[in-house]
């Protein structure tokens, strides 16, 4: 006999048969429990915490559907592992699917069936939602954005600010009193995207995009109301949060009259804007959208920019965040761009859309209730990152970037972590024409 | 000649056609999901490669870090079908040359063999057994029961009926249990072609940078 649902419980079965599409269902009745994916998965090969295994999470999953959905699970549950929708199901689905999987996508490339793991994932974090589930730290961050404009709640005279005072700087270092970082201008080519990261601990990487801008004489500006380039929403699987987070940048695409969206060194970011957001939204945007990985690589290709590899002679590894490489198809972009701005690179193995996940992604930074576990998961970033030998790692990233900062200072790897920009930025030849 | 046996069969085998294609059409007639973001790739060719390179020992981790449990999967699907082959044969009593028979015999007991390997190494192997339901059990040991049934009947007609109403049995499971993702394999890897062709990352492309 099943048990009568909650009112709560009821609402998140009544979201869940909602999503019942033919991809859903798919995916639902696809694992075979091989048990293969273990290997994939750097929560596994980390801990070797069963729980964690990616069959296990889609199981989890699968397992409310067989018992509400299929002939065997509501008349012979234990007959086909069939669970009933219930707190101690919902407890270990919020432990694992929040806190054990960042839906990087490596476990599904190599799944035996082809699982698509983390849309299983993301759809039953979104159930989650509809039961306020969602791990306090990863809530206040997709708050912070819906409330302030940004992530990181910074006010806009402080932003502000903050880009003249950069601005400045470029004028200094560029020679030119002309530099400049064009704000909430109309008109222009590009709209620039950041991630409040950038303006809040990391100034130095707007500087670095400023310059390339200015040497690539770029016709852009950044808005001071709308510039967040990430969405929290995608991790919390909070679909109207992510609706309204992207309305607002179409929005501001409009008030600016600009052309192109470019999306800043953001794997999430970069995903949610550019292939999520169309379908929260559902319908094209009026507008193109492009990574800055994108708009350097062209940069470099047509001429635009001239760079001396000289200026980067350390040896250099590259991590692929999963967003914007095994869900993004950004794979070649990035190297092309480093091989022409610095003198020694070397690829971590595996590389590319095998890369594993650094840790940082899934709204693993927000939750701090988990960070044990992600410092734990991101040994076998680690472990990839000592095997090169390299002193700088660069990814286009700033979530990764985070993570890798904790990683080298946790498992001391005496690296230096850098955007793309930033290499591309300190190879820079100025005053080509 | 049809006996009781034959029309029990036949009756188990439409009733399992029917619940798949059931299956099989209520995911596809619901079509790929409208995506409204801009393709970076083509889907075709990502679908195409998502059942064949995506799948090869060579691009797959979960194969080539685990080649002796891939190589057995895919010798015991590779038995199934030519088993069901070889039903459809005895079924309608069709006359083959004896070599075929006795080399399907062979096959088919290796591919039990794979089957059973499968079987107990899901027993002992803690993160399987924990990851198991009896269905994962079932199912295995009908497919293995139902290759070594086929493989006696083979060498010995005298057991038709039993390997009948075994594969009737077998039938009526199939679409509730686990082995429904005979259905479930192919759309999911249409699915994922999809998804990886839309955005530019399958098929693999060669590294000119």
């Amino acid at each position: 006999m099943r048990a009568k649902l909650s009112d709560k419980h009821q609402k998140a079965l009544n979201f869940f048969d909602s999503k019942l599409n033919g991809k859903f269902i798919t995916h639902l009745n696809s694992c075979v429990h091989c048990g293969l994916c273990g290997e994939s998965c750097h929560y596994y090969l980390a801990t070797k915490d069963e729980r964690f295994m990616p069959a296990r999470k889609v199981d989890l999953v699968a397992s409310i559907y067989r018992r509400y959905h299929t002939f065997a699970g509501r008349f012979l549950p234990k007959l086909v592992g069939a669970r009933d929708l219930n707190d101690e199901t919902i407890e270990e689905m919020v432990d694992v699917l929040f806190g054990a999987c960042t839906m990087c996508g490596r476990c599904s490339v190599h799944c035996s069936i082809g699982v698509d793991v983390p849309f299983l994932v993301r759809t039953a974090r979104s159930m989650l939602v509809e039961m306020d589930l969602v791990p306090k730290g990863l809530q206040s961050t997709v708050d912070a954005a819906i409330n302030t404009g940004n992530n990181m709640g910074i006010p806009r005279n402080e932003f502000v600010d903050t880009l003249e005072w950069l601005e400045e700087d470029l004028q200094m270092e560029v020679e030119d009193d002309n530099a400049e970082i064009p704000r909430d201008q109309k008109g222009k080519k590009i709209m620039y995207t950041l991630n409040p990261r950038e303006p809040k601990f990391f100034p130095l990487s707007i500087s670095a995009m400023a310059k390339i801008y200015y040497a690539a004489k770029e016709s852009w500006t950044i808005s001071t109301n709308t510039y967040d380039v990430t969405n929290y929403s995608y991790y919390s699987g909070d679909n109207e949060g992510a609706r309204e987070l992207t309305d607002r940048l179409c929005k501001e695409m409009k008030n600016l009259d600009a052309e192109t969206l470019v999306l800043a060194e953001c794997g999430h970011g970069s995903r949610a804007i550019r292939w999520e957001g169309p379908n929260w939204v559902e319908k094209e945007y009026p507008f193109k959208v492009i990574t800055v990985i994108e708009v350097i690589a062209d940069y470099i290709r047509s001429g635009r920019i001239k760079l001396d590899p000289s200026k980067n002679t350390q040896l250099i590894t590259l991590h692929d965040p999963c967003n914007l490489v095994r869900a993004g198809g950004i794979i070649e972009e990035q190297r092309f761009i480093l091989k022409n701005a610095v003198e020694n690179f070397i690829e971590m193995t595996p590389n590319r859309e095998n890369n594993y996940c650094c840790g940082g992604g899934g709204g693993q930074l927000a939750m701090s209730e988990y960070n044990e576990r992600r410092v734990e998961s991101g040994r076998i970033k680690a472990d990839q990152i000592r095997a090169t030998g390299a002193k700088i790692v660069a990814t286009p990233c700033h979530n990764c970037i985070d993570q890798l900062m904790g990683l080298n200072s946790d498992y001391k790897l005496g690296v230096e972590i850098m955007t793309i920009g930033e290499i591309v930025a300190n190879a820079l030849i100025l005053g080509v024409e | 000649m049809f006996t009781i046996y034959h029309w029990i069969f036949l009756a188990g085998f439409a009733i399992c056609l029917i619940s798949c294609l059931v299956q099989f059409f209520k995911v596809i007639l619901s079509g790929l999901p409208k995506d409204f973001s801009h393709p970076l790739g083509k889907t075709l060719p990502a679908i195409f490669y998502s059942f064949t390179g995506a799948m090869s020992p060579t691009k797959k981790e979960t194969a080539y870090l685990h080649l002796p449990t891939y190589t057995a999967g895919i010798i015991f699907h590779i038995g199934t079908f030519w088993g069901l082959f070889y039903l459809i044969v005895l079924f309608f009593n069709i006359q083959l040359p004896e070599w075929l028979g006795y080399s399907s015999t062979v096959l088919l007991i290796i591919s039990a063999i794979c089957g059973l390997s499968i079987l107990i190494k899901r027993r002992i192997v803690s993160k399987l057994r924990n990851l198991s339901n009896p269905d994962d059990y079932i199912s295995n040991i009908l497919v293995t029961g139902f290759q070594i049934l086929l493989a006696v009947t083979i060498l010995n007609n005298q057991i038709l009926t039993v390997l009948l109403i075994y594969s009737t049995v077998l039938f009526l499971y199939l679409p509730i249990g686990k082995l429904r993702h005979t259905i479930y394999f192919f759309t999911s890897r249409i699915h994922l072609g999809f998804f990886y062709g839309w955005r530019g990352v399958w098929p693999i492309r060669k590294h000119n940078t």
